[in-house]
């Protein structure tokens, strides 16, 4: 996939897209959410990140969107250090990561056209492309029939597409999908699944960061498993439990 | 910097949101309107009693009596009071002018005066009138060392006190407005932050995509520029319409009340008004959106 706008963080292209180096951060007056993480995902990777609910997963997904920066190591993006970006750089940053929540986050009274164009929007694309490219991720996520409802007449299914949609809209070369399935039943589930193996397969890189054993257990891709703020398993066609 | 194309975006986005926050909208308006009507009713007070001190400070007059000279002497003599720095006015009181007036000032008890009227005992003088009360000391010294001057009269002490009330007047007025500004401020702000409270998520949604920081403030700003002006005409109609009322009523019940003409006193207020609420608008939203960008 192309770029919607050149931006220094898209036209460069490294084989490792993403590299955690000694990464820790530690709240204050808290435990160490992560503790001396290093990762490499290369490009086009899927790659599933499990592990309990206060293992670290939720503080790595808000590291790349550069919530928050780490207390020490380095994260390189796409060839840049993005524990060094400037505030005002980090727009930017995110326009090259998608990002799909377990709670959807759609504004409730945008129609589900304007919820996706919305990222297009603010990358100041043309009106042209964005429709055209609003009625196309729309095709691909198979709602182009329920474009001008509001969210909240959506299944919760559904609303993950959306959400799924707008997170492509740009075509960004990463998605974060942070618990994507879980607020879904297991066979809503497995409907996005397959849209994000199939965006995948298109050349995006994937990282899913998850609780569902049975979908990491059945697809058999890479999975990182973190404990307690430690990488304490990285293996290619892996499972959920080592 | 964002394309022009965006900004249309912006607008159609603060329109939608006042119209689909209708209710936000009107509160915030209400707000603004009711803290600009608050101060520009200070405003209209104090240019008033303003107004008012100044004339009663225009009215303090200084007397000159004048020794024994000739009208040619006189001549020269009002020529060089009306030199002196602030001195607006300079009248000459002959001694029959005088007289009359002291007639006037006894009234009924003219009796008093029997025997005098054939060997009228008061002098000659100028009255002479300043433009401000502030400069009357100095004046008088002036007035004092000139030649024919015998003697200078000028109430000192009241000149003094009324001085000391028109400043304290001044100063109260002044802190009142500057008290009522902030407290309208600070209103309007907080009226604007609830505003964009109810609307954290959608910045937060915003940021998620990469909007920039001003991508999201513009349309706010453009929200509370609408808001902050149409209070600000609101507010501005109504003291508008509220002081031609008052000033009628004015005039027909204390006719000789020194009341400061409607116009062009309603347009300068209407334009600082306007100003005000536009200013307190878009700093208000943009401070409030400020709190909910890091994320």
């Amino acid at each position: 996939m192309s770029k919607a706008n050149g931006t220094a963080w898209g036209s460069e292209r490294k084989e490792n897209m993403l590299e955690l180096r000694k990464v820790t951060k530690v709240y204050p007056n808290g435990p160490i959410a992560l503790n001396d993480v290093t990762l490499t995902v290369s490009q086009g990777e899927f790659v599933f990140i499990v592990g309990q609910s206060g293992a670290g997963k939720t503080t790595l997904t808000r590291l790349l969107l550069r919530e928050e920066k780490p207390t020490q190591g380095q994260i390189i993006f796409n060839g840049r250090d993005i524990t060094k970006i400037k505030a005002r750089e980090v727009p930017y940053l995110r326009r090259s990561i998608g990002v799909v929540f377990q709670d959807f986050r759609l504004m409730p009274n945008w129609t589900v056209a304007e919820n996706v164009a919305f990222a297009m929007v603010v990358v100041e694309a043309s009106p042209r492309l964005i429709q055209r490219r609003v009625g196309k991720v729309l095709e691909l996520v198979g709602l182009a029939h329920k474009a001008k409802q509001l969210p909240g007449n959506l299944s919760g299914g559904e609303q993950q597409r959306v959400s799924l949609a707008r997170a492509i809209a740009n075509q960004p070369a990463f998605v974060i999908a942070d618990e994507p399935t879980g607020n879904l039943d297991p066979e809503t589930a497995w409907g996005i699944v397959k849209l994000l193996l199939e965006i995948n397969a298109a050349g995006t890189t994937m990282l899913m960061v998850t609780h569902a054993k049975q979908i990491v257990d059945s697809l058999r891709k890479r999975v990182v498993a973190l404990e307690e703020g430690s990488v304490v398993r990285d293996e290619e066609r892996g499972v959920y439990h080592g | 910097m964002v394309k022009p194309r965006t900004f249309g975006y912006f607008f159609l986005s603060a329109g939608t949101s006042l119209v689909r926050n209708s209710l936000m909208t009107l509160a915030s308006i209400g707000t603004v309107a009711v803290a600009l009507v608050v101060l520009g009713v200070f405003i209209l007070l104090g240019a008033n009693i303003g107004a008012m001190t100044a004339q009663v400070e225009r009215q303090v007059e200084l007397t000159a009596h004048l020794a024994d000279i000739s009208s040619e002497q006189r001549r020269r003599l009002e020529t060089e009071l009306k030199a002196i720095p602030g001195v607006t006015d300079v009248t000459f009181v002959s001694r029959e002018e005088a007289w009359q007036k002291l007639l006037e000032w006894y009234g009924d008890n003219r009796d008093f005066l029997a025997g005098w009227e054939d060997d009228n005992p008061l002098r000659e003088a100028f009255t002479i009138r300043a433009d401000s009360a502030f400069r009357m000391t100095e004046i008088a010294q002036a007035v004092g060392q000139l030649r024919g001057v015998e003697e200078v009269v000028y109430g000192r002490e009241i000149v003094a006190q009324l001085l000391s009330i028109t400043r304290a007047m001044r100063i109260v007025g002044f802190g009142l407005m500057a008290g009522l500004v902030l407290a309208a401020i600070f209103i309007i702000v907080n009226t604007i932050r609830m505003a964009v409270f109810a609307r954290r998520r959608e910045i937060g949604i915003m940021r998620y995509v990469g909007a920039t920081a001003w991508f999201v403030r513009w349309p706010f700003i453009i929200e509370g520029l609408v808001i902050g002006l149409t209070g600000a005409v609101v507010a501005s109609s109504v003291l508008a319409w509220g002081y031609y009322f008052a000033v009628r009523s004015l005039a027909a019940a204390i006719p000789f009340w020194p009341v400061v003409a409607p116009w062009p006193m309603l347009q300068t207020l209407a334009l600082v008004l306007l100003g005000l609420g536009a200013l307190i608008g878009v700093v208000g939203s943009g401070m409030s959106v400020r709190r909910y960008l890091d994320v």
